[in-house]
């Protein structure tokens, strides 16, 4: 977008902002772009939409821009943002919405490798009803494409070199360890179906 | 005294040697935890960022076996106390509906409020046995226990100082600094390593830069993230312990029951040097 562009607020653009209100239960209209929670955010230097700017594109409506954005992946939940802000806007909150709304829609994530972690870690999750992390990193890294990044960028030896220390230290074990009420979370995921 | 002890899936994992010392700590104030039995996993991080029903369903199941066991509920790690006082709080709002029985009327702990209330802090005083004078720690909180505090009811969210106390208690000169909340970077080293380990190291260059021995942490991500850093760099520069490895090392009948081997950054040669430690 050009600085000073003109964005048409759409039908669409309309609804969105209805949705998501809706949904999260957070006045957005109260937000009057301090930026305080883009001043306290931990990791506001490497996304590409800002905070403060998430909630605006919201009142807009850019829907397709936020969901297709690094933002919505690289938020780490800390909450700083939504503490911060002056007029109680959940901004954490409706970050995580949007990532919730995005990994079902048909945009490809932004941090492709966050997204597969996740789920992954459902699908350790509802197998033993716990997750063992040897068994979680070995599903991650034999997800499509993860191995063969990691050891061109140099990453793998040196987490399989931590991997190995954790081992030797009593914190990783092979043998995962399970709950009994495995069966009943997966029965439940299944009736939520995605929600 | 008894608390229905939710462990989680890091304090039986990677943070074991957490899980033992909250245990050991606890039984040594005379508070006996007794383990959720087939307890389930909270969701965590991942289920908050891809199934918004199953981030409030999954914790009921274990609120809901903690009701029927009678007892108040602990949560020491800060991502399973958080994720099962959301639940609890979206569920007695009516947003949700929990499939197992749920009444709200448990009470949900993190572990340093509990042990920072008045009773606790005055038993911790009276059985020291080894006062940790001499060690210079900062306390680090992190996000999820303190945050939001709407949820967590952390009235001090912005200095928070449970653990401050506690450590006090025990002896040791706590410095104040200015990083007690600020994240470590939790799971985004999955995705993007090198801004997991900017923040970490953020934390670590800042800890030393008030002066501090050690860093103090009750989150077992914390824990692993900060020493982990450091491991992965080469660069040593502070052990980072839990707040209930200290409990034990100054109440404890004996240090020996403590074992420091789980950390990556070992933390004999400075405890040693302060002589509260003799292997």
């Amino acid at each position: 977008m050009e600085a000073g562009q003109l964005l048409e607020i759409t039908e669409q653009g309309n609804r969105f902002l209805s949705q998501i209100e809706g949904e999260t239960g957070i006045n957005l209209g109260a937000c009057y772009q301090c930026e305080r929670c883009t001043n306290s955010c931990p990791v506001a230097e490497f996304m590409d939409i800002k905070p403060h700017q998430v909630i605006r594109f919201v009142q807009l409506g850019q829907r397709s821009r936020l969901l297709g954005s690094r933002t919505i992946w690289v938020c780490l939940s800390c909450e700083m943002c939504s503490a911060h802000c002056p007029n109680e806007v959940g901004v954490a909150e409706v970050i995580i919405h949007l990532r919730n709304l995005a990994a079902r829609s048909p945009y490809p994530a932004h941090e492709k490798e966050l997204e597969i972690f996740y789920r992954k870690f459902m699908g350790e999750l509802t197998r033993f009803g716990r997750i063992n992390e040897i068994w979680l990193m070995t599903s991650m890294n034999m997800s499509p494409g993860i191995l063969i990044k990691k050891v061109k960028d140099g990453s793998f030896l040196p987490e399989l070199k931590l991997g190995l220390e954790l081992v030797k230290r009593g914190r990783l074990h092979f043998w995962p360890k399970k709950s009994k009420a495995a069966k009943e979370l997966r029965r439940l995921q299944e009736k939520l179906k995605g929600r | 005294m008894e608390l229905a002890y939710y462990p989680g899936c890091s304090l039986e994992g990677t943070a074991n040697d957490y899980g033992r010392s909250v245990v050991e700590a606890f039984g040594l104030l005379g508070i006996k935890l007794r383990e959720i039995p087939d307890w389930t996993c909270c969701g965590s991080t991942a289920a908050h960022s891809l199934s918004e029903a199953m981030t409030i369903l999954l914790p009921s199941k274990n609120i809901s076996i903690a009701e029927e066991m009678g007892l108040d509920l602990l949560a020491p790690c800060p991502m399973c106390y958080n994720r099962l006082v959301y639940s609890l709080d979206r569920i007695k709002r009516g947003l949700e509906d929990s499939p197992w029985p749920l009444t709200g009327q448990v009470s949900i702990y993190d572990p340093t409020r509990f042990l920072s209330q008045q009773e606790f802090l005055r038993r911790i005083r009276e059985g020291v046995k080894r006062p940790l004078k001499d060690l210079r720690v900062v306390c680090y909180y992190g996000c999820q226990m303190v945050r939001p505090p709407k949820l967590t009811g952390f009235k001090e969210f912005q200095n928070p100082t449970t653990m401050d106390k506690i450590l006090e208690a025990l002896g040791a000169t706590v410095l104040d600094w200015s990083y007690k909340t600020i994240c470590c970077g939790a799971s985004i080293k999955m995705g993007r390593k090198e801004i997991g380990l900017s923040l970490s190291f953020k934390l670590l260059m800042k800890a030393v830069e008030f002066g501090a021995d050690a860093i103090v942490v009750s989150c077992p991500l914390c824990q692993f993230n900060l020493d982990s850093a450091q491991f992965e760099t080469g660069k040593n520069l502070l052990p980072v312990f839990y707040f209930t490895e200290l409990m034990i090392l100054a109440l404890a009948d004996s240090a020996v029951s403590i074992n420091f081997k789980s950390h990556l950054v070992d933390p004999s040669p400075l405890l040693i040097e302060k002589r509260l430690y003799n292997l």
